[in-house]
């Protein structure tokens, strides 16, 4: 028995079993466990007094119930959806316009197009953290810039001001997400076989029409994928929040993800935190399986 | 002529898209009273460091030294359990790895931020966080062993299955042909992904946060964010904070570009 | 004494059946050749003999012995891969003694059997070099070396020339043959090109859909095939098959149901029905001599190589042949030929190379002596 065991691992198909099963068993205990957890804990009354506790009242849709009467929840919905159209819509726009741009046959486009991912390499604390200094409102950059451009006259107090905090906060998560847009955009353009456009050339398409009539319908299932993931990425944007405004001011600038956490671990409202962890994870699986279809679409056409 | 016209526009695009970096630096090598000028000096008067004395009174060699043990330690569970799985994906075929495969993608998505909650109360009841630094490592780890196989199993599938068959043919048992002849051509995939995974986790803030209490365990992030109150005004400390945090990143990131671009991309569209 | 014993082998994936009852013995020191179009499963029997695909039942025995369960490394085999599987990362003597290495045979014992495999396939001054510096053919005779370097129980070839181009397949081809004459080892050769496996083999097993169609020496193969689909496959060009009537007791047929195209038999079939015809374009001459029964035709195309000409001709075809189109037949013949399209002519065919098959079943409708 024990030497069966022994020899299928060795030489049978129980090697490749044990090897996948001790990744999914680590991820089974931290993550599906969590997320589980994290369920369970919505139903649940959750707080200070009961969190090391293992028997806690069930309180079924209560917190539910209580979150949506928040004054803030729709407020902070409605920020999350400007927060995460706007990244997707400019990431995906700018990202685009540099994929084509460095498509262009010139000297250096690869290695110049490289240097364009050193923002995403960096701790989103940091990232955070440089563009509350170039936000700052006396002696901020981006206000110089503006205002020798001629385009304010009085400096926008980005952070404190709740009318620019949120758009702040979006303007940072753009300029994070560019290059990642931007170079899955070039894988995709790179595998458009360049013959399809001399063939069109020759059928007297103009280069706009090649860009409508093959580039945009050849980067389809590309598109779907790199939108998808580009909400996955946005709706995992903590630290951000965190470096710039910590969801402030009164919470003008506060998104889900964000204030989740905030009840959590800063007023200990751990049930409505769990309950609006659960309904976000909801959402970022759902977009997941959306682009888990895209890529397998893609991967088999 | 017009070729190099183009490479000038994409320096220029480069040079605006990366001007936060450089205004990091710039900011870092200023003094007190040169940040607060209007307007503001594009390049300092006279460039001086104040690495020793940030270091000092950020207490940023602890920090950092927390953030290292953390990325170490996440990195290393990231390639032990993560390396073997991703081999066993790219070879095995059929419904059942076809269901882990997806288990897998979707686990790679949980946002950090809204995992932090559930995480926090099962550890603590289960007494993890009495070891804070383990308990981030062990959830950060979670975090990044999809991201992880996901890459690693791009990089097998191009080694070709009858390596593998060959090599049994030639007298080895399964684990032989995997260890021998598989994990040294896919030498160079695990490694750029481990590299990213480290600096991932090297960047780490959701969970440190929330997970570490005490002060002296606390890694750079946790560190920087503490300094960057409603009332911060250290700028250039901070700037030089973040310069001598993100420089080693940097450094790598700039040795390794053309392989963190192909294999990033490899991962993330197949 | 046979090397390969394999008794009622079949092997699935899921409900898929690839292999059905395979049964099939390969004697000790025989050049076996397994052949068939893609997908008939050659690949996977010759896969499930090295162990690297599981059998779902039936007995599978090399040198006597059991090997259902046995991994790969216990059976003592070597395998010759379509993509030659040399390690990337080992010089081209590291590939070569990796089994020997494995098998912690003497230093000695090794450097001396890579001087005479290299000294067999001339691979002496390539030993330092990695694979990525070698051509396509030193490639193939890395791998070729590899599996000879070991003196295994049996030899498998798994299309080991079909990445090659064709002048240097053709040289490879005599050069496995004369070294399977010298070595004397059990080879089992898959292959989908039935030139290959007609010149090389000793013994030639087609498959098709997972199941055995027929084994025999190439010849038999060729002379006799039980079934409309070996009849096809065997022989370049392929067979004609043309619908036939059976008529005068058996004795002759009438190609297309056509009064005019009589032809007599060399025997007697059953009587009285429908069958196929096969005719071999190289059994087909124009004009026709000695005991050659004839028939007409008209030339729709002539492609000529020089040393071959392929004519493409039509016949006439009465009711029963099914509507619509002419009955087409391909006739081979060596030299230059005149003939062009249009042309009337008469086609000639020796009694005894008419094959006639069941046109349901396809098998071949032997002689049958009743009167």
């Amino acid at each position: 028995m024990i030497s069966q065991l022994l020899k299928t691992l060795r030489d049978g198909d129980g090697f490749e079993a044990a090897l996948v099963l001790a990744a999914i068993g680590y991820l089974l205990v931290f993550a599906a466990f969590p997320l589980v957890y994290n369920i369970v804990m919505s139903f649940q009354e959750v707080d200070m007094f009961s969190l090391a506790s293992f028997d806690r009242p069930f309180r079924g849709l209560d917190n539910y119930r209580d979150l949506i009467q928040r004054p803030e929840a729709w407020e902070i919905l409605r920020n999350t959806i400007i927060f995460v159209s706007c990244s997707v819509v400019f990431q995906l726009g700018l990202g685009f316009a540099l994929a084509l741009f460095f498509q262009l046959d010139f000297p250096g486009a690869g290695a110049i197009r490289g240097l364009f991912l050193a923002g995403w390499v960096m701790p989103g604390l940091v990232v955070g953290a440089i563009w509350k200094w170039i936000f700052a409102g006396d002696f901020g950059v981006l206000n110089y810039a503006l205002h020798s451009a001629g385009l304010i006259d009085k400096n926008i107090f980005w952070l404190s001001d709740p009318a620019y905090a949120l758009a702040a906060v979006t303007i940072a998560n753009i300029w994070l997400g560019i290059p990642f847009n931007m170079i899955l955009l070039s894988v995709g353009l790179a595998g458009i076989p360049e013959d399809i456009y001399e063939a069109a050339e020759l059928d007297g398409a103009n280069r706009w029409q090649r860009f409508m009539s093959i580039t945009v319908p050849l980067m389809g299932s590309t598109l779907g994928a790199v939108i998808s993931l580009g909400i996955i990425f946005t709706l995992q944007q903590f630290d951000l929040v965190a470096a710039l405004t910590q969801g402030g001011p009164a919470n003008a600038s506060n998104i889900a993800q964000y204030w989740s956490w905030q009840m959590s671990f800063q007023t200990y409202e751990i049930s409505a935190g769990s309950v609006v962890a659960t309904l976000m994870i909801a959402v970022v699986v759902v977009v997941a399986a959306i682009y888990v279809r895209s890529v397998q679409h893609e991967h088999s056409a | 002529m017009k070729r190099s016209l183009l490479t000038g526009v994409a320096v220029v695009l480069a040079a605006l898209y990366l001007f936060p970096v450089y205004w990091m630096f710039v900011t870092a090598m200023k003094t007190s009273g040169e940040i607060f000028q209007y307007p503001p000096a594009f390049w300092p008067a006279s460039p001086h460091f104040q690495f020793r004395a940030v270091f000092a009174s950020y207490n940023l060699g602890r920090y950092i030294w927390n953030s290292l043990l953390i990325a170490t330690g996440t990195t290393a569970i990231t390639i032990v359990l993560g390396t073997g799985a991703a081999y066993a994906l790219a070879y095995v075929r059929g419904f059942a790895v076809n269901v882990a495969l997806f288990a897998i993608l979707m686990l790679q998505v949980l946002p950090p931020s809204l995992m932090v909650t559930p995480i926090f109360v099962a550890f603590n009841q289960v007494g993890l966080l009495e070891w804070p630094r383990v308990a981030v490592v062990l959830a950060t780890a979670a975090k990044t062993l999809p991201f992880y196989i996901i890459l690693c199993r791009a990089t097998f599938t191009q080694v070709p299955r009858e390596l593998r068959d060959a090599a049994l043919v030639d007298g080895n048992s399964r684990v032989g042909a995997f260890l021998h002849i598989i994990l040294p051509l896919a030498r160079n995939g695990i490694l750029i992904t481990g590299v990213l995974v480290f600096l991932q986790s090297f960047g780490e803030y959701v969970y440190s946060r929330s997970l570490i209490a005490d002060k002296e365990l606390q890694t750079a992030t946790v560190g920087l964010s503490t300094f960057l109150g409603a009332d911060a005004n250290d700028w250039v400390g901070l700037m030089t904070y973040s310069s001598l945090y993100v420089t080693p990143i940097l450094l790598i990131f700039v040795v390794l570009q053309r392989r963190i671009v192909s294999g990033l991309t490899s991962g993330a569209l197949k | 004494m046979f090397q390969i014993e394999i008794e009622h082998l079949n092997k699935s994936y899921g409900h898929a059946r690839v292999l059905k009852d395979i049964s099939l013995q390969v004697p000790l020191g025989a050049f076996v050749a397994l052949v068939g179009p893609s997908g008939c499963g050659k690949s996977t029997l010759l896969r499930t003999i090295a162990g690297l695909e599981k059998i779902t039942s039936g007995t599978l025995k090399i040198a006597g012995v059991v090997v259902n369960d046995k991994p790969p490394r216990e059976r003592d085999v070597a395998m010759v891969f379509q993509s030659y599987a040399l390690y990337p990362h080992m010089t081209v003597e590291d590939n070569m003694t990796y089994a020997l290495r494995l098998r912690h045979r003497p230093k000695r014992e090794i450097a001396e059997r890579v001087a005479d495999v290299a000294e067999i396939l001339g691979l002496g001054l390539l030993l330092g070099r990695t694979p990525r510096a070698l051509s396509g053919g030193q490639r193939q005779r890395v791998a070729m070396g590899r599996a000879i370097i070991r003196d295994p129980k049996a030899f498998l070839f798994d299309e080991p020339l079909s990445n090659l181009d064709a002048s240097l397949r053709v040289k490879m081809r005599g050069e496995i043959r004369k070294l399977h004459q010298r070595l004397g080892a059990t080879s089992v050769y898959v292959t989908h090109d039935q030139i290959e496996a007609m010149t090389m083999a000793d013994m030639v097993v087609v498959l098709r859909d997972g199941a055995i169609e027929q084994v025999g020496a190439p010849l038999t193969l060729y002379q006799q095939p039980v079934n409309r689909f070996v009849a096809g496959f065997i022989g370049s060009p392929a067979m004609n098959f043309v619908p036939a009537i059976l008529v005068d007791d058996g004795n002759s047929l009438l190609l297309g149901g056509d009064a005019a195209c009589r032809l007599r038999l060399g025997q007697r079939r059953a009587p009285g029905r429908a069958v196929l015809a096969g005719l071999r374009p190289e059994h087909l001459t124009l004009g026709g001599v000695g005991k050659a029964q004839t028939f007409a035709a008209r030339v729709e195309s002539v492609e000529g190589t020089g040393s071959m000409t392929f004519i493409e001709m039509s016949i006439a075809h009465g009711a029963t042949a099914g509507a619509g189109d002419a009955v087409m037949l391909t006739l081979a013949q060596s030299g230059i030929s005149t003939v062009r399209p249009g042309d009337r002519v008469t086609v000639g065919i020796d009694p005894a190379d008419i094959y006639v098959f069941d046109p349901d079943s396809g098998l071949a409708l032997q002689a049958d002596p009743a009167p």
